[in-house]
């Protein structure tokens, strides 16, 4: 599997240590997390003003996505069918591979020499800019955000704000070169003027380039379209201006109708943006139709597989339901003190923490079901109700029962699997615990460093008990 | 094997479940219901639900009595924000007396030299202060897209309460879909530095909004 070579995952614990002590990034994670999160609570305070139930909302979006997947064959068939009908044509793709190899070879039939792209975290997967950049057809993102982490020779961190790690003099400095101008200081003042000057830049790009590349938030069977939904308007202008469209999504991104979709939609730019609706949400249908002045001439879906299928009827199957808002690592402790690239392949945080392993393998991402505080803030936030916390803890056993864990770890929990199978034995040894522990805290209920396991101490306290154990204070209440 | 084959191969694996045309069958007269998810609760006022979510999402709204009035409209609005009085339109507003209002005004496709497009709109959206445009040969999508002030006329007739509801009204009056459904909220917009919202990204920086059937003035 080509994800694997590309995948840094198993760098994480390095990779977080690095993150950790990088201050400009930490910097910029702790001005973007409160925006986020306060955001999404602006969103639901919308949804109720309407009368509307978060809890029924997610459900019903929790039933369509589950619906779809539990018959995809019949919804992948029903789509290609009039997706076909409409005009378009229908590709499909194993891995990542085979994706950059149909782009680049739709790329060459059609004399392509510049694309622009609108954003694609499937073309991230596939690692496709490398591969068209390798045959000869300049890749542009378009996306803001995109725009950036490509002109830094970088990945996005985010999945729907791929520039948050960046703070604005490191965008100046990109921009500055990029477009050949002279540096300048920048404050937040300069925002819309550095947004400007990107809109100039990349607006050359939509009216030169041959083929526009996008992904889809949803593909709706009923009549065989492409959901896409932008803020920027990059996903319009890629979708119209190009005579060729190439659309790339996952497998499991099928919906059945047009009111399926209108559900997800009250949820997918709440969950992520805190908005009621995102400024552009285009369907997307065939081809430009007799009389018509613009649209694309050709357009092409490739459907991918790439580690989806294998999830349907697994312990992982819920995963799929996922519509990739963000929400998750918006709410994710871990994710605010590292940010998106510690997590080492494509998709960061709670979610990525679950992808990641089942994509590319269990044996490549160890680390990563294990970059959770339990905390749930993940589940809790998700729109379409996936049990995140759940699924980590269901790849942590995987783990263990494939001997993926480390020995001490596996003998560990051997020992104590067999000593909480004998309440006397326990009993004792939690006592004896107990009172060493409150002997290390001489008293005080905490233990500044802890000597067995020094790193765990090194930026707080390890509280621990008065020295007696429950089962000690339960008697004791028992007898008052 | 194909691709195809051996996707849906592992998909039909994981589903577990055979009858393949049995539940093909199922799947598409399910399409037929049409049911909707949990909906909005809004006050009966669709035109000031429309007004008020769109000027949140910094659109700027004007009121007129008839259609016949928008032209001095929209006159007023680029001359009061000091733009040129000329613009690209969709060919089905193309017809209105635009010069009659000293305005020039080309009914074709937009191209990248034009300031400001003036459309029509297919329905609007009361629930979140949505237009609802089709693409099509008198109603071009680079309109709206690519000059930097988009001024769409709506009639207030066309406002119907949410995004089902709009569905609805495509499938009565067209059945299928154009190339392009676009539903445009606002000016575009970008947060991707440093999360600061700025409005202009690669659409439109201004949407003005005209209300036809509303006397109500701005």
């Amino acid at each position: 599997m080509s994800a694997v070579k590309h995948s840094q995952a198993m760098h994480f614990h390095a990779r977080a240590g690095e993150k950790v002590r990088n201050a400009v990034l930490q910097r910029a994670l702790q001005k973007a997390k409160p925006l986020f999160v306060g955001k999404r609570a602006k969103g639901m305070v919308s949804l109720a003003e309407d009368g509307l139930d978060f809890q029924l909302l997610r459900s019903t979006a929790k039933n369509i996505r589950n619906r779809t997947l539990a018959d995809l064959d019949v919804w992948l068939d029903i789509f290609e069918e009039r997706a076909t009908a409409t005009g378009a044509e229908v590709l499909w793709a194993r891995d990542g591979a085979e994706v950059s190899k149909l782009v680049v070879d739709i790329a060459r039939r059609h004399g392509v020499s510049k694309a622009v792209k609108s954003k694609s975290m499937l073309s991230e997967e596939a690692q496709l800019n490398e591969a068209l950049a390798a045959a000869g057809v300049r890749p542009v993102e378009t996306d803001l955000g995109e725009y950036i982490v490509q002109l830094a020779g970088e990945a996005p961190s985010h999945i729907i704000a791929p520039a948050v790690h960046k703070t604005i003099n490191e965008i100046e400095a990109l921009f500055a070169k990029e477009h050949d101008r002279p540096l300048q200081t920048r404050t937040s003042a300069d925002i819309p003027a550095m947004a400007q000057e990107a809109r100039a830049v990349l607006r050359q790009h939509f009216l030169s380039a041959e083929m526009g590349i996008s992904g889809a938030n949803f593909l709706i069977a009923e009549t065989g379209s492409a959901a896409l939904v932008t803020n920027e308007g990059n996903g319009r202008m890629v979708t119209t201006l190009p005579k060729l469209h190439v659309v790339i999504t996952g497998i499991e991104k099928i919906v059945p109708t047009l009111e399926d979709f209108a559900t997800l939609m009250r949820l997918l730019p709440r969950s992520a943006t805190g908005q009621s609706i995102s400024n552009y949400v285009s369907l997307l249908t065939g081809t430009k139709r007799d009389g018509d002045h613009d649209g694309p001439e050709k357009t092409i879906f490739i459907l991918v597989d790439n580690g989806r299928a294998n999830l349907l009827g697994s312990d992982y199957q819920d995963m799929l339901r996922c519509i990739r808002c963000g929400a998750c690592m918006n709410h994710c402790p871990v994710y605010f003190s590292l940010g998106g690239h510690a997590y080492g392949w494509v998709y960061p945080g709670p979610m990525g923490s679950v992808l990641t392993p089942l994509f590319t393998g269990i044996e490549n991402a160890l680390d990563l079901p294990h970059a959770s505080t339990g905390c749930n803030q993940c589940g809790a936030v998700c729109p379409v109700e996936i049990p995140l916390p759940t699924l980590m803890h269901r790849l942590r056993e995987e783990q263990n029962e494939r001997g993926l864990r480390p020995w001490s770890e596996r003998l560990a929990l051997k020992a104590w699997a067999w000593m909480a199978g004998k309440p006397l034995l326990y009993r004792w040894f939690a006592r004896r615990a107990a009172r060493y522990l409150n002997w290390l805290a001489d008293g005080s209920g905490r233990i500044r460093i802890f000597g067995l396991a020094p790193e765990w101490t090194a930026g707080r306290d390890l509280p621990v008990s008065s020295g007696r154990t429950f089962h000690e204070l339960y008697s004791a209440r028992k007898k008052t | 094997m194909s691709a195809k084959d051996e996707i849906l191969g592992r998909v039909r694996r994981g589903v577990g479940k055979d009858d393949f045309a049995g539940r093909r069958a199922a799947a598409v007269a399910s399409l037929a219901t049409m049911e909707r998810g949990p909906q909005p609760t809004m006050n009966a006022d669709l035109a000031a639900r429309f007004r008020a979510k769109a000027e949140y999402l910094s659109s700027t709204v004007a009121g007129v009595a008839s259609l016949a009035e928008a032209p001095a409209a929209v006159a007023a609005y680029l001359a009061a924000n000091h733009l040129a009085a000329e613009a690209v339109a969709t060919a089905d507003v193309g017809g209105l007396d635009w010069v009659g209002c000293g305005l020039k005004v080309e009914a074709r496709s937009a191209v990248d030299a034009d300031k400001t497009g003036i459309s029509g709109c297919f329905s609007a959206i009361a629930e979140t202060g949505t237009l609802m445009l089709l693409s099509g040969p008198q109603t071009p999508a680079t309109v709206s897209l690519l000059p930097e002030t988009h001024i769409a006329l709506v009639d207030i007739s066309r406002i119907v309460p949410t995004m089902e509801d709009a569905f609805a009204l495509l499938r009565a009056e067209h059945g299928s879909l154009p190339r392009a459904v676009n539903f445009i909220s606002g000016p575009s917009r970008t947060g991707d530095i440093e999360q600061t919202i700025v409005l202009g990204a690669h659409g439109p920086c201004r949407v003005h909004l005209i209300l036809i059937g509303s006397d109500s003035s701005p």
